[in-house]
């Protein structure tokens, strides 16, 4: 790391009082004990929570931690990097540690020096063999209808191979508006888990590549149904002097889509990516508000409790992903929700797999869309 | 590490499970510091073990004490001052947060049983079901409820509550033993402080280190009222409101009485940093009213009669700031703790000690004089005070404050020269006692209390010969 950005991030950990307020969220004015930070509360360490993370990457930065351990990889990865101790921070103290941006420095440090979990090795060399995160060989059939069509959906690899529900819902949803669009021909992983668990060489390719193939689509918008693609080309990618949007921001732009009202009993997950991260909360509700009336949980917007699938963890740490996904189901069903919605791939992957034990039904947001749109 | 300590961290694997312990170098250094470092330098604890249990706290800690390992006792994990930082290498932190449960509310006694890991969040989201609430610090309700109470009583967010908060214990010693405190020791109804001999409750508290391990407390809740209504008052010094704070004290009128500067506590009272704070009176007396309905309107009265003849400018201020100061004082201090963040600085300095209200205008002085000295700005001098009941000798809590940038390592050695010079001025001045055994704070205390010190240090050999619960160089 640079000096100067050295002097930077210890001066941000130098301003954590480790209070711990950001481990809960707003306690008044329903005098409610909600916890916020799923590495922690699972864990239990202080090495899990913020603070303690903080002082594990001053430590690092001067010079005391020399070589990794199994602890230092694991409170530095399992942290789903979902930034809702950065979010209640700010709002309590207004003091910018920038939590979520540091944790990520902190993961590129430890990478730069070969200190990185075997299964987030493995990713980037399923990446650098097939272009996806998944390591998977075949293609999902999307055909652009039309050539030279000024929107593009950028599919991502989880809606391509784990949850490609999502895919199909939103391609539908183009053809049932009769919106022409572009899929790309070639389309490799945004490389969002390669920025997000510090591997950025690695990711180097994979942007370059993208950017050249949305450059010569000639597209004026590209979609995106996965918040963590978006991010991912909002914040890592230069600017293209193209329009990113997410999918529900997409579908608010169009007005009224005469969607049938659904008898359903739904919460909506604000998603870590497109919410805390990209400050977009109101589209995927007003989106939902359209077919049926949302059910408020506990944790919402900023103070959202995290799916945990983000960050690495669902690959490397699957137990607590699950739990972390367990938790918000329990939060949707107390809510009296009986489906719970998400506006991310990855959230619905992860929450559809804890669902199994808690009998809800979980959707994303362009399902409903598609359900509910006439063809 | 050597061959001794490293079968040490095998055998208290054993006791408390292989997940529940770690030498983990990375993970030993997430306990290193608080936010006092730069008074108490970063150290870590050797291993870190987290306990289910007492019979797994009596274990480690008779294992600890036989082969002389100190422990640091830790319980939800938001420290300061530096009391949780190992004085010697080798030393093992005892990592409470698991044993969380809140063993009993009992509504009818007006008391709660905890266990280290509760925090005041998580107590009063229980106890306000019985429309019942504990007594608050005015730290983050993210502390620990035994904690707070073991280190020294407590203090401050409610005058009505007053000063002694802790009924009973069961602390565990060095050696294995179980020591109750109170009716405790008699018989299984743990509800009155001083039930056998003399009051051993106060006499573990408020050492440097511990003197063992507590795993449970019994503490007092006090009522809820329904109704409340908060007053301001402006004042342009420290001196004029006190007659004021003496009156509402004397008639025991308030449920708050927090007298504190423009520009610091105030904002957190309030909730907001968005407000032209520097146009209001350099002091602010906050006073809330509460009480059953006859009760509350006779108080309510006085309080008024009162705050029109106290000098002071009766202050016309946004409602929900009157609601935000209910929470903080009476609900746990969450948005209080915007004070960390004043001008984005993110640290904070102070002497926390109890004196007579009559001597507020000279700790005031002495602060500002002080800071001064030592080069701190004006703008970094913050200041307050709050009456404690039932305010014989006129107790009340001082806190003399600093807010500054905590990556600032030449303002540390600022406020390392502040408080040297100043432990000595206030105990010149005169003061009551200490609110905690701050780094560098026994030293120039315990020459002036003669044959006490003794006696503490003998006490304190009784309990844990062998010195493993973080005394400090003195004990």
């Amino acid at each position: 790391m640079e000096p100067k950005r050295k002097k930077e991030v210890l001066s941000a950990i130098h301003h954590c009082v480790k209070c711990k307020l950001c481990s809960i969220s707003s306690f008044h004015p329903n005098a409610e004990w909600l916890p916020l930070c799923p590495s922690g509360q699972y864990y239990g360490y202080q090495a899990f929570y913020a603070p303690g993370k903080m002082e594990i990457f001053r430590a690092i930065l001067e010079g005391e931690i020399t070589e990794p351990s199994g602890g230092l990889l694991n409170s530095v990865y399992a942290c789903t990097v979902c930034g809702a101790c950065y979010e209640k921070c700010k709002q309590i103290t207004s003091v910018e540690l920038g939590a979520p941006e540091l944790f990520e420095e902190m993961r590129c440090e430890l990478a730069g020096k070969g200190w990185i979990l075997d299964a987030h090795k493995s990713i980037a060399e399923k990446i650098r063999e097939t272009k996806n995160a998944y390591g998977e060989k075949y293609e999902y059939k999307a055909e652009s209808t039309g050539g030279n069509a000024d929107v593009l959906y950028y599919i991502g690899c989880t809606a391509r191979y784990r949850v490609p529900e999502i895919a199909d819902a939103m391609l539908e949803i183009f053809d049932k508006l009769g919106l022409k669009y572009q899929v790309m021909g070639e389309e490799w992983c945004c490389g969002s888990v390669l920025f997000r668990t510090g591997q950025v060489e690695a990711a180097k390719e994979l942007v370059a590549h993208n950017i050249e193939g949305i450059k010569r689509s000639g597209a004026k918008t590209v979609v995106f149904t996965c918040p963590g693609c978006l991010k991912t080309f909002k914040k890592n990618y230069p600017d293209m002097g193209v329009e990113l949007v997410h999918s529900t921001q997409f579908l608010t732009r169009l007005g009224s889509m005469n969607l049938k009202k659904q008898d359903m009993k739904a919460a909506y997950h604000d998603p870590c990516h497109l919410g805390r991260d990209l400050g977009i909360y109101e589209e995927p509700r007003a989106v939902l508000n359209e077919v049926t009336n949302i059910k408020a949980m506990k944790r919402e917007r900023e103070q959202a409790w995290c799916c945990g699938a983000g960050g690495g963890v669902k690959s490397a740490f699957g137990d607590f992903a699950l739990w972390s996904a367990a938790e918000r189901l329990k939060e949707a069903k107390e809510a009296g929700a009986e489906a719970l919605v998400s506006a991310c791939p990855f959230c619905k992957r992860n929450l559809k797999e804890a669902a199994k034990k808690e009998e809800l039904e979980v959707y994303d947001v362009v399902e409903i869309v598609n359900r509910c749109l006439e063809g | 590490m050597n061959e001794t300590f490293s079968n040490f961290v095998k055998e208290v694997k054993a006791i408390v499970g292989d997940a529940n312990a770690t030498d983990d170098r990375a993970m030993c250094t997430s306990y290193s510091r608080d936010q006092h470092w730069h008074f108490v330098p970063a150290k870590n604890p050797a291993c870190v073990v987290r306990p289910g249990n007492k019979e797994e706290v009596r274990a480690v800690l008779m294992l600890a004490n036989k082969e002389k390992i100190p422990v640091v006792p830790y319980s939800t994990g938001i420290n300061v001052r530096g009391l949780t930082i190992p004085v010697h290498d080798g030393s093992i932190l005892l990592d409470l947060s698991r044993m969380n449960r809140i063993l009993e509310i009992n509504p009818d006694m007006k008391t709660a049983t905890v266990e280290p890991g509760v925090t005041f969040g998580m107590l009063f989201d229980k106890t306000k079901e019985y429309n019942l609430r504990p007594a608050f610090p005015d730290a983050p309700l993210t502390v620990s409820v035994l904690a707070n109470y073991y280190l020294r009583g407590i203090y401050q967010t409610s005058a009505t509550d007053g000063h002694d908060h802790t009924i009973s214990y069961e602390m565990l010693l060095p050696n294995g033993e179980t020591l109750k405190t109170g009716s405790r020791a008699l018989s299984d109804m743990p509800y009155f402080r001083y039930g056998v001999g003399p009051d051993f409750a106060g006499m573990f508290c408020a050492h440097p280190g511990t003197c063992g391990v507590v795993t449970e407390l019994t503490a007092k809740l006090y009522r809820l009222y329904d109704n409340r209504k908060g007053y301001f008052i402006g004042f342009d010094d420290v001196g004029t409101p006190t007659k004021f704070i003496y009156n509402l004290m004397n008639d025991e009128l308030a449920a708050s009485i927090r007298l504190v500067d423009n520009q610091s506590w105030l904002k957190g009272i309030f909730g907001t940093f968005d407000y032209p704070y520097e146009d209001l009176p350099k002091f602010v007396v906050c006073v809330l009213v509460e009480g059953v309905d006859g009760i509350f309107d006779a108080k309510d009265n006085l309080v008024r009669e009162y705050m029109n003849e106290s000098g002071g400018k009766v202050l016309e201020l946004p409602a929900e700031f009157a609601r935000t100061f209910e929470e903080e004082s009476l609900g746990g201090a969450e948005r209080s703790c915007m004070v960390f963040g004043l001008k984005g600085k993110g640290n904070y300095h102070c002497i926390g000690l109890y004196g007579p209200l009559t001597r507020a205008s000279e700790y005031y002085e002495v602060h500002e004089k002080t800071a001064l000295e030592v080069g701190i700005p004006d703008d970094h001098i913050h200041f307050y005070v709050n009456p404690i009941h039932g305010f014989h000798g006129q107790v009340s809590y001082f806190e003399l404050d600093v807010f500054y940038d905590g990556s600032d390592a030449e303002f540390g050695e600022k406020l390392r020269n502040y408080n040297e010079k100043q432990f000595h001025r206030l105990l010149d001045i005169g003061i009551y006692g200490w609110f905690r055994p701050y780094a560098g704070i026994i030293e120039p205390t315990v020459e002036r209390i003669g044959y006490l010190a003794e006696v503490w240090k003998k006490f304190l050999h009784v309990l844990d010969p062998n010195e493993i619960m973080n005394r400090g160089k003195l004990f």
